[in-house]
């Protein structure tokens, strides 16, 4: 998908979708990686950053839980105040996408 | 890239980063590659998958100088950050040093408008001394004015230059959420 949205605007929308996808139950970061990476073309190296990052920011906790095959594995967790932020985001990215999805069917049928 | 190759220059592009912080950071990266093989990749594909380690690291090693700058406010550990902050992309050089740079300088000069004020009196007395008999209440009484004025003045900055420093690392770490830093293989 979207090969020429710029990079810029791919990364802000990272953290949205990250904090989405933890919203539910909590996950492994293999795991986060490849349920943006399916959709969204992304270097998955970046993904561990944010999280680091959010985690520090004290949106997530984290714990280790031990898998039926091999290692344990590093989990993430959604905080109170992970979640306001999340509400938020989806919130403005809501009126965002509304308005640029509007602008584009009046450009369109102008045309 | 092999997993050790990738995980070695990863290692090596966070030299700077404490022990602990670097051990965390690569068991990350770690337990990624375990998975991965697990799910019948091979380690050239999931590192290629990753991406550089180095623009990896550049984003690593940003938001920890910012962690630092927000722990103590030095001269040195802000150059730092803003240094890793520039490191992001060539872009920032402008949009990080540049507003900066213009707003170290407003600063400066008020703070300097605000010492020469204050110590305006003494420049009165100095002129007394050196040239005796031209003294004047004017002038006694337009520096101490000024006197009061700077004092205010520096208070005023004193607020204005902590604002400042707090906004700026928010700018800093805007910056790391939005700028480059390695989606989609440069």
């Amino acid at each position: 998908m979207a090969k020429k949205l710029n990079v810029q605007f791919k990364k802000g929308v990272l953290e949205l979708c990250v904090l989405v996808l933890l919203d539910k139950r909590d996950r492994y970061g293999y795991e986060l990686v490849q349920k943006i990476s399916d959709r969204i073309e992304i270097s998955e190296g970046s993904v561990y950053p944010l999280l680091r990052r959010l985690t520090k920011e004290e949106y997530f906790t984290t714990y280790l839980k031990e898998s039926t095959e091999g290692p344990s594995r590093k989990y993430y967790k959604l905080t109170e105040k992970g979640r306001e932020y999340l509400n938020d985001l989806v919130n403005e990215w809501r009126e965002f996408s509304n308005a640029v999805n509007q602008l584009i069917k009046e450009g369109v049928n102008s045309d | 890239m092999t997993k050790d190759e990738f995980l070695n220059k990863l290692n090596e592009a966070l030299r700077g980063l404490s022990l602990n912080e670097r051990q965390d950071i690569l068991q990350d990266y770690q337990e990624h590659f375990v998975i991965g093989l697990e799910e019948g990749k091979t380690e050239a594909e999931i590192a290629e998958r990753l991406g550089s380690p180095n623009s990896i690291a550049k984003e690593l090693l940003a938001s920890y100088h910012i962690e630092r700058v927000e722990q103590s406010f030095t001269a040195g550990n802000i150059i730092r950050a803003i240094w890793a902050v520039i490191g992001l992309g060539f872009f920032n050089l402008i949009i990080v040093l540049g507003p900066f740079i213009a707003i170290v300088g407003v600063i400066c000069t008020l703070w300097v408008a605000s010492l020469g004020f204050t110590l305006a009196p003494l420049l009165v007395i100095f002129d007394f001394l050196v040239h005796t008999g031209t003294f004047e209440f004017f002038n006694l009484f337009v520096s101490i004015g000024l006197c009061g004025l700077g004092i205010l003045l520096g208070l005023g900055m004193f607020f204005v230059t902590k604002v400042f420093t707090k906004g700026f690392i928010r700018y800093l770490k805007f910056n790391v959420s939005l700028v480059r830093g390695g989606l989609k293989h440069e």
